[in-house]
């Protein structure tokens, strides 16, 4: 495996736990979801030129949970399909497969979300399925990618006792090399989601419902209070997940790897 | 009882084995050796069928391995690889537990199985139970790969230079161990090194191989007293053939009656004894060897008896050493002979210098 191929937040898995820090910015997260409209008199005084400095067309909660279902959706989508695909290239049946399946996640992440949305509304129409689409497209390269490496790391030496003590192949990938691959799976994973987190506001400009939506509107009506409203939920949202994400990818190093 | 008839192995056009065909008998410790690329551990790898064999025939207690499913022929068969391949993610426990947990042991069996197999590799089971792999050094790393072959019984184990990459006090060590394992569970081994020390250490047979071929397969002294060709005769080592054969010669063999005297025995009875065997020990109470006169390569001038020299633990010989190490002993501590003694520590007997060298070889020991 090549370090480089390994796509992974900066220092992933070395940095100290920080549950604690966790904890508070994950309740910072859900006060504001809850009560977003309670910080109007702050924005009425930092905007004084806005007549409504809050979005109020729709809940901030409501936007939240269709945000994140966007992601999940699309999230598990790529997961699902990556694993699949990361798993068929690595058996000896799939091996000639891996050059193409590398080079279609690649081109998935290079055309930007928006260029997908504009070539899949034609075909899906507007709202939520050409939002999955794309960002389902989006996130597809990391978890291929990943693993790929992370099934690459399992040692052969392993792999050559697994076969010795008479496991079958089946036994082989799911007692053996997915466990020792998981760390390196989940980090691509984090980095999907994360990615996601930030590419389904994208979704609002055809019609998809999400946080992205007080954000379009802040930025066709000119009013940047909307804008900061979303961006800050979004923001916050990706860090916590990403963070969360950090605790899980610890349960899975094993031998001082990582 | 493993016999392979005519086992070839091509590798696109290499016969990588070319018309292997030997019998390893219940029981035995059959080793393969040979130069690296010789395909010794390609003839092994075919037993499992991790290798397939182009042509040839396996048969395992008279049966075609070919005719089972390769899973459940390998779960018959112990493994272990220089490389140990433990698995990282599994505790000691669990990792020893492999092939009985495949076969569905229930939880209670492979637990006392574990308990077991740790006892016998000696590992402490408390303390080692829980380890993962990366908590382990490479000694006690291949004491759970060895335990791990031997974990569900197979009357067969495959051994692919398992002590290959570990230290030469470690390595010897290991060696002992396997040595006793074998003697004491009665396992078939074929085993596979390309140290000919580590082969005569252990072997009951030794299966030469040379390009692919089985040069000579032969019990460890006679291929020592008659090599089949040159490459063998070169493979053996010309230079230190004899203390080669020292290594399959045990102390027990050459053991002798030894002189001794109580240590308050008076000088004179020392002296007269001395007179005839040229040296005397001198035991305590209990019969444990103390000191000795004598059987030095200088005498102090005047007193025919010499300096006394006291016994360091370093000079005592046991049955089952290897005449080679008994030897060594005595070139080290500069005595021509060391005195033998039983599990107790009491004198049970000598081995001398000049009866390593008065010894005449015989065939059939071993």
């Amino acid at each position: 495996m090549t370090e480089a191929t390994v796509l992974a937040p900066p220092a992933a898995g070395r940095r100290r736990a920080r549950p604690l820090l966790l904890a508070v910015l994950a309740l910072v997260l859900v006060g504001l979801v809850l009560f977003m409209h309670e910080l109007e008199p702050l924005f009425r005084a930092w905007f004084p030129d806005l007549d409504r400095p809050m979005y109020r067309r729709e809940t901030f909660l409501r936007l939240t949970l269709d945000h994140v279902l966007l992601v999940l959706v699309s999230s598990a989508v790529s997961v699902a399909v990556g694993v699949s695909a990361g798993i068929f290239v690595t058996r000896p049946a799939g091996r000639e497969f891996a050059p193409m399946v590398s080079a279609l996640s690649a081109i998935g992440q290079t055309f930007p979300p928006a260029a997908v949305l504009a070539i899949v509304v034609p075909l899906a129409g507007f709202g939520f399925v050409p939002t999955i689409v794309a960002l389902t497209l989006y996130g597809l390269l990391p978890v291929v990618q990943n693993t790929i490496a992370g099934l690459g790391t399992v040692p052969p030496a392993t792999l050559e006792a697994a076969r010795g003590t008479g496991m079958s192949r089946w036994q082989i990938l799911t007692r053996v090399e997915l466990p020792l691959a998981m760390r390196v799976i989940i980090a691509g994973v984090r980095v999907s989601v994360i990615i996601n987190i930030g590419t389904a506001t994208i979704g609002s400009t055809v019609g998809a419902r999400s946080l992205g939506t007080p954000i379009i509107a802040g930025l066709v009506g000119d009013n940047i209070a909307y804008v900061i409203q979303g961006a800050a939920v979004v923001g916050l949202l990706a860090i916590v997940t990403d963070m969360a994400f950090e605790q899980v990818e610890r349960r899975f190093t094993f031998g001082g790897r990582g | 009882m493993i016999e392979l008839h005519g086992l070839t192995k091509l590798y696109d056009d290499a016969r990588v084995v070319d018309d292997v065909s030997l019998t390893v008998d219940q029981g035995e410790f059959c080793v393969l050796i040979g130069p690296s690329g010789c395909g010794k551990s390609t003839t092994l790898k075919m037993i499992n069928r991790l290798v397939p064999l182009t042509s040839g025939r396996i048969l395992l207690h008279g049966e075609d391995v070919a005719a089972l499913p390769a899973e459940q022929l390998r779960r018959r068969i112990g493994y272990a690889i220089q490389s140990i391949g433990l698995f990282p993610h599994w505790t000691v426990a669990q990792n020893i537990a492999v092939v009985p947990t495949l076969l569905k042991w229930p939880k209670a069996r492979i637990a006392d199985r574990v308990e077991e197999l740790l006892a016998l590799l000696r590992l402490d089971a408390d303390g080692f139970r829980d380890k993962y792999p990366h908590e382990l050094s490479g000694g006690q790393a291949q004491r759970v790969g060895v335990a791990r072959a031997l974990a569900a019984d197979p009357d067969v184990m495959l051994m692919d230079e398992p002590f290959g990459a570990l230290d030469p006090i470690t390595r010897e060590v290991l060696q002992a161990e396997l040595a006793r394992v074998h003697h004491e569970t009665g396992k078939t081994i074929v085993f596979v090194t390309h140290d000919m020390d580590e082969a005569l250490k252990l072997a009951t047979r030794i299966a030469v191989m040379n390009e692919g071929r089985l040069v000579q397969y032969d019990r460890p002294i006679e291929l020592l007293f008659s090599p089949a060709d040159d490459f063998v005769r070169d493979f053996l080592g010309k230079a230190d053939l004899g203390l080669k054969l020292l290594t399959r010669r045990w102390v027990h063999q050459y053991v002798a009656p030894a002189p001794w005297a109580d240590r308050r025995a008076s000088m004179g009875s020392l002296r007269d004894i001395v007179a005839t065997h040229g040296h005397v020990w001198l035991v305590d109470g209990d019969g444990r060897p103390e000191g000795l006169f004598g059987a030095r390569l200088w005498r102090a001038e005047g007193d025919p008896l010499g300096e006394l020299s006291r016994i360091h633990p370093d000079w005592l010989a046991t049955p089952e050493m290897t005449m080679k190490e008994a030897l060594s002993r005595m070139v080290w501590r500069r005595v021509l002979a060391l005195p033998v003694v039983d599990a107790d520590g009491r004198l049970s007997g000598e081995v001398t210098m000049a009866g390593v060298m008065g010894r005449q070889p015989e065939g059939a020991a071993a």
